[in-house]
């Protein structure tokens, strides 16, 4: 049995959801063109994550395996439009850039990942513990890649221009292809540093 | 059958009370959404045409019953008032035209005295580069002063003939409605 900080902490390294499960490719690809955006992303994602995986783990016990999909599918969706609610009632220019990602957040495999593999098998503790470490690992990487398409597709930083006057941006960075390349290099990066943590773990 | 009942209950109830939070947290979000889309689609338009207040017009705005139309629902037109210590001395007022591609919305502001201060395109579908020449200052600039009554006429921007009826329909629609309901707005 992991631990709870285990739990916690896997989230954010090991399998650390757009890179190491390669899942929620989706949102990840199309929302990062600023750091912001992808904060505000993966902000929304989590706490849809946190909520659904406490409630899911709370009933798991009353959800008959047959409809269980369905179910988990509900609660996520409710929860989706409470957050989409709050965003346009409160921070309406981020609603409107994210548009339709919002919604499109109930589809986002992480989450009925999250719910059917872990949320469903385990306490309420643990499930919120996992579905934190996840969103914020999902936020971190989501914010990542946000700042670094923003720096070098746009020549800034939070909206805040940090290069030199006559800079030209490389606009490619700020189009979907962008965001491949982008992910790729971070992926390979990741995956760098880890061969190099194994090599000096004994070579496991 | 007893695990047919069971599926039909639990989900049933998981629906249910997912429905009713939702409906709730719809009810308390509605006034802040309302505010909210008021402000960034309305707003731009509302502080063009209007100068030299000292309050808030979003927050102040005013609403008007104007009787039913053909269908028996009610009309309502929003007011966005400029006020100066409490008096209110211009409004602004959003009325919509048919332009070349659908409805032109332009916001005019119209002063107590009954002159267009100035007006501003809040919504269009125009053609860009050619119909949208209409949103362009050196053509609303042309209705400053005008008086806001039924009849305004200005001259059309060249190629985009359409485009500047409909936006001189709005505008009419807009000053004849203040012209209207004066008292209920001053």
């Amino acid at each position: 049995m992991a631990t709870l900080r285990e739990e916690f902490t896997k989230g954010l390294w090991r399998t650390i959801p757009p890179f190491r499960l390669v899942l929620g490719l989706c949102p990840t690809l199309a929302v990062t063109t600023s750091g912001i955006n992808g904060l505000g992303m993966g902000l929304a994602t989590t706490f849809v994550l946190v909520f659904s995986n406490l409630f899911v783990s709370l009933l798991r016990r009353f959800i008959p395996s047959q409809v269980r999909i369905a179910s988990f599918i509900v609660i996520i969706a409710s929860f989706v439009v409470i957050v989409e609610l709050v965003m346009q009632a409160y921070f309406y220019p981020l609603f409107k850039i994210l548009g339709i990602f919002i919604p499109l957040i109930v589809v986002n495999c992480i989450i009925l990942g999250r719910a059917e593999a872990f949320a469903s098998k385990n306490g309420p503790v643990m499930s919120l513990a996992d579905g934190l470490g996840i969103g914020l690992g999902f936020t971190i990487s989501l914010s990542v890649l946000g700042l670094i398409r923003e720096f070098l597709g746009a020549g800034t930083l939070l909206n805040i221009s940090v290069l030199w006057e006559g800079f030209e941006p490389f606009a490619f960075m700020l189009k979907p292809p962008g965001a491949f390349v982008a992910l790729g290099i971070l992926l390979g990066f990741m995956n760098l540093i880890s061969q190099i943590q194994a090599r000096k773990g004994g070579g496991r | 059958m007893r695990d047919i009942l069971r599926m039909i209950v639990v989900l049933t109830i998981i629906g249910a009370v997912s429905g009713l939070a939702l409906a709730a947290m719809s009810r308390l979000t509605a006034g802040p959404i309302e505010y909210q889309t008021i402000k960034f689609v309305k707003e731009p338009a509302v502080k063009k045409v209007l100068t030299g207040y000292d309050n808030d017009p979003i927050l102040d705005r005013k609403r008007l019953e104007l009787g039913t139309d053909s269908q028996g629902r009610p009309v309502e037109l929003t007011v966005f008032p400029a006020k100066k210590g409490d008096e209110i001395f211009a409004v602004a007022v959003e009325g919509t035209g048919k332009g070349f591609h659908g409805q032109i919305g332009v916001m005019v502001g119209v002063s107590k005295e009954g002159k267009i201060l100035d007006i501003g395109i809040t919504s269009h579908s125009e053609t860009p580069g050619i119909g949208s020449r209409v949103t362009e200052t050196s053509y609303t600039d042309r209705y400053r002063g005008l008086p806001a009554k039924k009849g305004v006429t200005v001259d059309a921007v060249s190629g985009a003939t359409y485009s500047s009826k409909g936006v001189v329909a709005a505008v009419n629609e807009a000053a004849e409605l203040v012209e209207k309901f004066k008292k209920e707005i001053f």
